[in-house]
Protein backbone atom coordinates (compact mmCIF):
# COMPACT_ATOMS: atom_id res chain seq x y z
CA UNK A 1 0.00 0.00 0.00
CA UNK A 2 1.38 3.36 -1.05
CA UNK A 3 1.74 6.42 1.16
CA UNK A 4 -1.18 8.08 -0.63
CA UNK A 5 -3.48 5.12 0.05
CA UNK A 6 -2.43 5.04 3.70
CA UNK A 7 -3.14 8.79 3.95
CA UNK A 8 -6.55 8.28 2.32
CA UNK A 9 -7.49 5.48 4.74
CA UNK A 10 -6.26 7.55 7.70
CA UNK A 11 -8.26 10.55 6.48
CA UNK A 12 -11.37 8.42 6.02
CA UNK A 13 -11.15 6.99 9.53
CA UNK A 14 -10.35 10.33 11.18
CA UNK A 15 -13.12 12.27 9.47
CA UNK A 16 -15.59 9.53 10.38
CA UNK A 17 -14.46 9.68 14.02
CA UNK A 18 -14.84 13.48 14.04
CA UNK A 19 -18.29 13.20 12.46
CA UNK A 20 -19.39 10.57 14.97
CA UNK A 21 -18.21 12.79 17.85
CA UNK A 22 -19.71 16.02 16.48
CA UNK A 23 -23.22 14.85 15.58
CA UNK A 24 -24.29 13.64 19.07
CA UNK A 25 -22.78 16.84 20.53
CA UNK A 26 -24.83 18.91 18.13
CA UNK A 27 -28.03 17.07 18.99
CA UNK A 28 -27.20 17.45 22.69
CA UNK A 29 -26.84 21.21 22.21
CA UNK A 30 -30.12 21.31 20.32
CA UNK A 31 -31.89 19.26 23.01
CA UNK A 32 -30.75 21.38 25.99
CA UNK A 33 -31.55 24.47 23.91
CA UNK A 34 -28.22 26.04 24.92
CA UNK A 35 -27.52 29.56 23.70
CA UNK A 36 -25.18 32.50 24.41
CA UNK A 37 -22.36 31.69 26.88
CA UNK A 38 -23.74 28.20 27.56
CA UNK A 39 -23.55 27.40 23.91
CA UNK A 40 -19.99 28.77 23.61
CA UNK A 41 -18.82 26.74 26.62
CA UNK A 42 -20.24 23.53 25.18
CA UNK A 43 -18.69 24.31 21.79
CA UNK A 44 -15.35 24.84 23.56
CA UNK A 45 -15.59 21.40 25.17
CA UNK A 46 -16.45 19.83 21.82
CA UNK A 47 -13.49 21.66 20.22
CA UNK A 48 -11.19 20.29 22.95
CA UNK A 49 -12.21 16.79 21.86
CA UNK A 50 -12.08 17.28 18.08
CA UNK A 51 -9.08 19.64 17.71
CA UNK A 52 -6.43 17.01 18.55
CA UNK A 53 -8.00 14.76 15.91
CA UNK A 54 -7.89 17.54 13.30
CA UNK A 55 -4.33 18.40 14.37
CA UNK A 56 -3.29 14.82 13.67
CA UNK A 57 -4.94 15.11 10.25
CA UNK A 58 -3.39 18.38 9.14
CA UNK A 59 -0.10 18.57 11.06
CA UNK A 60 1.87 18.05 7.85
CA UNK A 61 2.82 21.31 6.13
CA UNK A 62 1.67 19.97 2.80
CA UNK A 63 -0.50 16.96 2.13
CA UNK A 64 1.29 16.38 -1.17
CA UNK A 65 4.82 16.52 0.27
CA UNK A 66 6.60 13.28 -0.47
CA UNK A 67 4.15 12.14 -3.16
CA UNK A 68 5.34 11.40 -6.69
CA UNK A 69 3.79 12.88 -9.86
CA UNK A 70 1.16 10.13 -10.33
CA UNK A 71 0.01 10.45 -6.73
CA UNK A 72 -0.22 14.23 -7.06
CA UNK A 73 -2.33 13.75 -10.20
CA UNK A 74 -4.59 11.27 -8.38
CA UNK A 75 -4.91 13.74 -5.52
CA UNK A 76 -5.87 16.56 -7.90
CA UNK A 77 -8.52 14.39 -9.58
CA UNK A 78 -9.83 13.34 -6.16
CA UNK A 79 -10.04 17.01 -5.13
CA UNK A 80 -12.15 17.73 -8.23
CA UNK A 81 -14.42 14.81 -7.30
CA UNK A 82 -14.66 16.17 -3.75
CA UNK A 83 -15.72 19.61 -5.03
CA UNK A 84 -18.33 17.96 -7.24
CA UNK A 85 -19.53 15.79 -4.35
CA UNK A 86 -19.68 18.81 -2.06
CA UNK A 87 -21.77 20.76 -4.60
CA UNK A 88 -24.21 17.90 -5.20
CA UNK A 89 -24.52 17.19 -1.46
CA UNK A 90 -25.06 20.87 -0.61
CA UNK A 91 -27.67 21.18 -3.35
CA UNK A 92 -29.47 18.09 -2.04
CA UNK A 93 -29.55 19.13 1.63
CA UNK A 94 -30.73 22.62 0.75
CA UNK A 95 -33.26 21.84 -1.95
CA UNK A 96 -34.82 18.61 -0.63
CA UNK A 97 -36.31 20.34 2.50
CA UNK A 98 -37.41 23.20 0.26
CA UNK A 99 -39.38 20.89 -2.00
CA UNK A 100 -40.57 18.57 0.77
CA UNK A 101 -41.65 21.25 3.29
CA UNK A 102 -42.57 23.98 0.86
CA UNK A 103 -41.31 27.54 0.56
CA UNK A 104 -43.39 28.97 3.44
CA UNK A 105 -42.35 26.41 6.08
CA UNK A 106 -39.56 26.70 8.70
CA UNK A 107 -36.58 24.50 9.68
CA UNK A 108 -34.87 24.28 13.06
CA UNK A 109 -31.67 26.30 13.53
CA UNK A 110 -29.59 23.24 14.40
CA UNK A 111 -30.09 22.18 10.80
CA UNK A 112 -27.51 24.85 9.74
CA UNK A 113 -24.41 23.51 11.59
CA UNK A 114 -25.60 20.03 10.66
CA UNK A 115 -25.43 21.04 6.98
CA UNK A 116 -21.93 22.46 7.52
CA UNK A 117 -20.60 19.34 9.28
CA UNK A 118 -22.25 16.96 6.84
CA UNK A 119 -20.89 18.87 3.84
CA UNK A 120 -17.36 18.77 5.28
CA UNK A 121 -17.72 15.06 5.92
CA UNK A 122 -19.14 14.41 2.44
CA UNK A 123 -16.29 16.30 0.74
CA UNK A 124 -13.59 14.49 2.74
CA UNK A 125 -15.33 11.16 2.26
CA UNK A 126 -15.55 11.59 -1.52
CA UNK A 127 -11.91 12.78 -1.63
CA UNK A 128 -10.60 9.72 0.22
CA UNK A 129 -12.80 7.25 -1.64
CA UNK A 130 -11.82 8.80 -5.01
CA UNK A 131 -8.12 8.34 -4.13
CA UNK A 132 -8.65 4.70 -3.11
CA UNK A 133 -10.70 3.87 -6.22
CA UNK A 134 -8.16 5.48 -8.58
CA UNK A 135 -5.27 3.63 -6.92
CA UNK A 136 -7.20 0.38 -7.13
CA UNK A 137 -8.06 0.84 -10.82
CA UNK A 138 -4.49 1.71 -11.79
CA UNK A 139 -2.93 -1.15 -9.87
CA UNK A 140 -5.37 -3.98 -10.53
CA UNK A 141 -3.35 -5.28 -13.52
CA UNK A 142 -0.02 -4.79 -11.78
CA UNK A 143 1.95 -7.42 -9.90
CA UNK B 1 -10.91 10.81 -34.57
CA UNK B 2 -7.70 8.94 -33.69
CA UNK B 3 -6.73 7.36 -30.39
CA UNK B 4 -3.28 7.87 -28.86
CA UNK B 5 -1.46 5.20 -26.90
CA UNK B 6 1.88 5.14 -25.15
CA UNK B 7 3.39 1.66 -25.01
CA UNK B 8 6.63 0.71 -23.29
CA UNK B 9 9.25 -2.02 -22.92
CA UNK B 10 9.77 -1.53 -19.20
CA UNK B 11 9.14 -5.14 -18.23
CA UNK B 12 11.54 -6.50 -20.87
CA UNK B 13 14.18 -3.91 -20.00
CA UNK B 14 13.99 -4.73 -16.31
CA UNK B 15 14.57 -8.40 -16.99
CA UNK B 16 17.43 -7.63 -19.38
CA UNK B 17 19.06 -5.53 -16.64
CA UNK B 18 19.84 -8.26 -14.10
CA UNK B 19 16.18 -8.90 -13.36
CA UNK B 20 15.76 -5.48 -11.82
CA UNK B 21 12.70 -5.37 -9.55
CA UNK B 22 9.97 -2.77 -9.81
CA UNK B 23 11.03 -1.42 -6.44
CA UNK B 24 14.67 -1.01 -7.57
CA UNK B 25 13.55 0.85 -10.69
CA UNK B 26 11.18 2.98 -8.63
CA UNK B 27 13.98 3.91 -6.23
CA UNK B 28 16.30 4.87 -9.09
CA UNK B 29 13.59 6.94 -10.81
CA UNK B 30 12.47 8.56 -7.57
CA UNK B 31 8.86 7.36 -7.69
CA UNK B 32 6.77 4.74 -5.93
CA UNK B 33 6.52 1.09 -7.00
CA UNK B 34 2.81 1.68 -7.70
CA UNK B 35 3.77 4.28 -10.32
CA UNK B 36 6.09 1.81 -12.07
CA UNK B 37 3.28 -0.78 -11.99
CA UNK B 38 0.84 1.72 -13.53
CA UNK B 39 3.35 2.73 -16.25
CA UNK B 40 4.13 -0.91 -17.12
CA UNK B 41 0.42 -1.70 -17.38
CA UNK B 42 -0.03 1.30 -19.69
CA UNK B 43 -2.46 2.91 -17.26
CA UNK B 44 -0.34 5.98 -16.59
CA UNK B 45 1.64 8.06 -19.06
CA UNK B 46 4.68 9.48 -17.25
CA UNK B 47 5.79 13.09 -17.53
CA UNK B 48 8.69 13.88 -19.84
CA UNK B 49 11.23 14.33 -16.99
CA UNK B 50 10.22 10.96 -15.48
CA UNK B 51 10.37 9.24 -18.87
CA UNK B 52 13.91 10.61 -19.35
CA UNK B 53 14.88 9.53 -15.86
CA UNK B 54 13.67 5.97 -16.53
CA UNK B 55 15.52 5.87 -19.88
CA UNK B 56 18.70 7.13 -18.17
CA UNK B 57 18.37 4.40 -15.55
CA UNK B 58 18.67 1.81 -18.32
CA UNK B 59 21.31 3.89 -20.19
CA UNK B 60 19.27 4.04 -23.40
CA UNK B 61 17.29 6.67 -25.29
CA UNK B 62 13.70 7.51 -24.45
CA UNK B 63 12.44 6.08 -27.78
CA UNK B 64 13.81 2.67 -26.82
CA UNK B 65 11.68 2.66 -23.69
CA UNK B 66 8.49 4.38 -24.78
CA UNK B 67 6.69 4.18 -28.13
CA UNK B 68 3.92 6.53 -29.18
CA UNK B 69 1.19 5.05 -31.33
CA UNK B 70 -1.37 7.23 -33.05
CA UNK B 71 -4.17 5.00 -34.30
CA UNK B 72 -6.39 6.62 -36.91
CA UNK B 73 -9.92 5.24 -37.09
Amino acid sequence: MSKLQKAAWFNLVMITVCFIISIPCLFFLARVNAKGIEYLLTCFIVACITTPVFYMLYRKKSFEAGFDEREKMINRRAFSCAVMGLTVFLACVCFIPFFVLGGQNVVKVYYLPLIFLSTLFAAQFVHSVAILIQCLLEEEDGQ
Amino acid sequence: MGSNRLSNNLRRLRFENDHMTQQQLADKAGVTRQTIIAIEAGKYAPSLPLAFKIAQTFGISIEDVFQYENEQS
